[in-house]
């Protein structure tokens, strides 16, 4: 019997764990890729939302007459009847959706709309929402208050007890912003109504391709199978594009009611107010630890921002090992859009808490934050990842590793920090279908999404190397609800999901054509070397050998297998480590990141160039969420004032840093998994950490702006 | 700023200024803008006037092609929206001259076509992102992309091709900070700039060593 499906060891691959070209790269850098902002289908009608630029107000009139006039409008939508009320600012600030002949045709109606509406005290902020007498935007049924029940645990009066007799104790107070997913391809869809093959069409941004054909089924009253949902390409998601949205139905509707496609992308200030954030937090951190450096006892005490949502934070102890804890944690709720996953929800906010917590301890004992981490993390393989890193950035040569540095005359200091990472990537059930044709050709075919991270690439890679071939002699087919199932992307499961499924179809599809070779080359299933094209005997003495395509000419018909998730080919369980090397201007206040180092295991790389690209897309996701963004609403009226990219700042070529991106080939596990999560939460930490250990000044909130920087420094700007 | 700078400025009539009249009232009185107004604006930025839906013709990666613009159309949307076939590998993400998806090339300087009208544009050679190369035939920026593999998501990649390229050109043998300079007028999300700043090294590189033939002779 031939073994089960296996990646095997690193060594013996030909085509996985090197360097591989994205199937997709050159459709992409011709601008070629079709994405769903890019769909032109015949008598399409695009769409623009009317928001309400408040948070909230209670609507008296929607007078949509004149809008009705205008040349080239086709279709109003009226979400909000006179009566009702915006109750907060995100999808509930949708007034109406114009449907028109062309985009500009569409705003001119959203512009020509009147609204008579009366303000409400906007309560976008958590300090407003506190107030006594706050009016009640939570609006979870039975809430009588804007702060949510506390959940507690751990045992505080004991935990001042041990608190006490500690050698270090560390208090701080964490303050951490919204921060927005920007994909730069907005939320939207494009729903063609039209019947074709059985099949309603739509083409939508998302990360959840499988997931979507029954989030369509009420808005366009039809059942799921007879939706057909496409992402051939998609341009971002961060977590933020699971659901079809208020967007999505809308879009739905309006092509049912006018029988035609219909473009309905969000604009970007739309996208700002309504698709989404990862929560801010206040958190109240006690930390203590023995002269030796061991934790002893940490205390939280929290509250999330997640508007109207619940906001994400683990709680304490956050990836360190502390055998004392207790926590309390509130939601505090506003006015505001939900937050929604982002990239390892929750963790970079409690990761920046905690890394600062332990980088105070070292210094409190005067000791070296690398061997404070060492001792407090219980994996061996952080502990080699430690050494990696600190080799890495210059760790041993940097003048102060105990103590903070000064600045020069100058004004100028330098410094270096380190950061945590882990992640449980999980993997369920994908399926994949593998086709071999007589003539040679192979297609690999699952519904996921390829959100950025190189999938498409592995589903034909995995195919190529368990059969001997080029990538390029794969054909990938993914994006497409008509396709084997596949989870959604999220919490880093596509990869531990999809490719156990592939390698299996992959392995399927060999042994039956080794079934076939038994009656030609004499060898029983299993008893084959699949390589550059040709099949031979495994022991033989060489002549008994085919090429791939007399081996395809055995079929009498096209060869399809149908492959299913294996635990045995999927591992969750991952690390990383991160440190950045700043430069500090003291006089002005301004943060240069000259050097991000990360490191970081999964498994059997894949594909290691796009692995190196997602880790880089980690730590710079993370620096920017560090040193730039920051959501701002008015506070007196509720507009939000960073709802564009000139206000709402993230990362650009300027920012960069030199970065180094390592794969850690000491992970030796023949799994797979993903690993996007890990790489965005230690990256904002390990930069505070490096300001600190630069200039002896300790930033708490974030972002590490100038302002907040001098007042870090002098106590005001 | 070095490269973006060139971008909006020289188009004369900025469609900022030339939306100055019509947005304000409309913002007041929630009705359309009067024709007026724009025309005015129009007028006073000393260019022709136009009004209602009117043909034009534009060069867009050699070929001459007739579009029906607005007044207020931009190049963008001329592309993307009203040429059939559309050319939608310049994208739309930002709608005001900060990210840079939207980049083209007008008479060689690096544009945001999401920031220049469409009727400013006739008798000028427009080049976008498919005008470069194509998936069999890729210009050398953009087979660089692939190899070093500049684009994730892809969906700022085609306005950092169009940028690259303009930044080369501009400055061939420029060190990584000026490219960082020539490149900031362009955003990604994904976090592709290090792979991106490869690329543009290999091409330097391979231009170098193939002075001049490498340009065409890199696609494949
Ligand atoms: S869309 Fe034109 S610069 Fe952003
Ligand atoms: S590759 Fe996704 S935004 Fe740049």
């Amino acid at each position: 019997m031939s073994p089960d499906p296996s990646w095997g060891k690193r060594a013996d691959l030909d085509v996985l764990n090197r360097d591989i070209r994205r199937v997709d790269g050159p459709e992409k850098v011709t601008g070629r890729a079709i994405y769903t902002h890019d769909v032109r289908l015949p008598n399409m009608l695009y769409a623009r939302t009317l928001r309400l630029q408040t948070a909230r107000a209670k609507i008296n009139a929607v007078d949509v007459e004149a809008a009705r006039q205008l040349p080239g409008v086709v279709h109003i939508h009226i979400e909000k009847e006179p009566g009702s009320e915006v109750r907060y600012s995100g999808d509930d600030s949708i007034i109406a959706v114009v449907a028109a002949e062309t985009m500009e045709a569409a705003l001119d109606g959203v512009r020509a709309i009147v609204v008579d509406l009366e303000k409400l005290p906007p309560v976008v902020t958590e300090k407003a929402a506190k107030a006594a007498n706050a009016p009640l935007v939570n609006y979870s049924r039975n809430a009588d208050s804007n702060v949510t029940t506390a959940s507690e645990s751990g045992d505080r009066a004991a935990i001042d007890e041990v608190i006490r007799g500690a050698a270090a104790l560390v208090e701080l107070d964490i303050e951490i912003p919204t921060q927005h997913h920007v994909c730069l391809e907005t939320h939207g869809h494009v729903v063609d109504p039209a019947e074709r093959e059985g099949f309603v069409h739509i083409y939508a941004s998302t990360q959840n391709v499988s997931g979507m054909p029954g989030q369509f089924r009420r808005p366009l009253e039809r059942d799921s199978d007879t939706i057909r949902v496409i992402t051939p390409h998609m341009g971002g998601g961060f977590g933020a594009k699971f659901g079809a949205g208020l967007e999505g139905a809308l879009a739905a509707r309006i092509a049912r009611e006018t029988g035609r496609p219909v473009h309905y992308m969000l604009s970007r200030a739309d996208e700002f107010t309504m698709a989404g954030n990862r929560s801010g937090s206040k958190q109240k951190i006690r930390l203590a630890a023995n002269a030796e450096g061991k934790l002893i006892a940490v205390d939280l005490d929290a509250e999330k921002h997640g508007g109207q949502g619940r906001g994400a934070l683990p709680g304490a102890p956050y990836r360190y090992e502390v055998e004392n804890v207790s926590s309390r944690v509130v939601s505090v709720k506003t006015a505001a859009d939900s937050n929604r996953a982002m990239r390892a929800p929750g963790h970079p906010q409690a990761s920046f808490g905690m890394e600062s917590a332990v980088d105070m301890i070292a210094y409190a004992l005067k000791m070296d934050p690398v061997e404070v981490r060492r001792l407090n993390l219980s994996s061996e393989v952080h502990s080699r990842q430690l050494d990696t890193v600190a080799k890495e950035i210059g760790w041993a040569d940097h003048p102060n590793r105990t103590a903070p540095g000064k600045a020069g005359d100058n004004g100028m200091a330098v410094g270096i920090g380190f950061g945590a990472a882990g992640w449980g990537p999980g993997g369920r059930a994908s399926q994949c279908d593998v086709t071999v044709n007589p003539d040679g050709t192979v297609v690999s075919a699952t519904a996921t999404q390829d959100l950025g991270t190189g999938a498409r690439t592995y589903v034909a890679a995995i195919v190529a190397e368990e059969l001997g071939l080029q990538v390029s002699d794969v054909l990938a087919k993914i994006g497409d609800s008509e396709l084997p199932p596949s989870v959604a992307s999220g919490g880093s499961v596509t990869t531990g999901s999809s490719a156990p499924a592939i390698k299996d179809a992959a392995h399927q599809a060999r042994e039956a054509l080794e079934a076939k070779l038994e009656p030609v080359l004499g060898a029983a299933v299993g008893g084959y070397l699949w390589k550059d094209g040709q099949v031979s005997v495994r022991d033989g003495d060489g002549g008994q050998s085919l090429s791939w395509k007399a081996v395809c000419a055995l079929l009498r018909e096209p060869l399809v297998v149908r492959g299913k998730f294996k635990q045995a080919l999927y591992r969750g369980d991952i690390h990383g480590i991160q440190a950045a090397k700043v430069e500090v201007d003291t006089l002005t206040g301004r943060v240069r990141v000259l050097k991000m180092v990360a490191v970081q295991d999964q498994g059997l790389p894949l594909n290691r160039m796009a692995l190196r690209s997602q880790i880089n897309g980690g730590m710079i996701q993370a620096l920017s969420y560090g040193l730039l963004e920051q959501r701002v609403f008015d506070e007196q009226d509720g507009y939000l004032l960073s709802d564009n990219l000139d206000l709402y700042k993230i990362a650009g070529p300027q920012e960069m840093p030199e970065m180094v991106a390592l794969i850690d080939d000491e992970d030796e596990r023949e799994s797979v998994c993903g690993m996007a999560e890990a790489t965005i939460i230690p990256g904002h930490g390990a930069i505070a950490n490096a300001i600190y250990n630069a200039c002896g000044v300790r930033l708490t909130k974030m972002p590490f702006t100038a302002d907040n920087v001098l007042e870090a420094l002098y106590g005001k700007v | 700023m070095g490269g973006p700078a060139g971008r909006p400025s020289d188009q004369g009539l900025s469609r900022r200024s030339f939306l100055k009249g019509a947005g304000g009232a409309a913002a007041a009185s929630g009705v359309l803008a009067a024709d007026a107004a724009s025309q005015e604006a129009a007028t006073a930025e000393g260019a022709a006037t136009l009004s209602g839906t009117t043909e034009v013709e534009l060069t867009v990666n050699g070929q001459a092609r007739k579009v029906s613009v607005e007044p207020r159309t931009t190049l963008l949307s001329a592309l993307r929206d009203r040429m059939d076939p559309a050319l939608t590998g310049a994208k739309l993400v930002c709608d005001m001259g900060s990210c840079g998806a939207c980049t083209v090339i007008i008479d060689g300087q690096p544009v945001y076509g999401c920031m220049t009208l469409a009727a400013r544009c006739q008798g000028k050679a427009i080049t976008t992102v498919e005008g470069f190369g194509s998936p069999d035939k890729m210009s050398d920026v953009q087979d660089a992309f692939c190899e070093k593999d500049g684009l994730m998501c892809g969906f700022c990649t085609p306005g950092f091709v169009v940028a690259t390229h303009a930044a080369l050109d501009r400055k061939p043998n420029a060190d990584i900070d000026e490219l960082k300079y020539e490149l900031s007028g362009n955003l990604c999300r994904c976090g592709t700039y290090p792979h991106i700043f490869e690329a543009a090294k290999a091409v330097q590189m391979s231009r170098a060593a193939g002075t001049g033939e490498a340009q065409e002779g890199a696609g494949r």
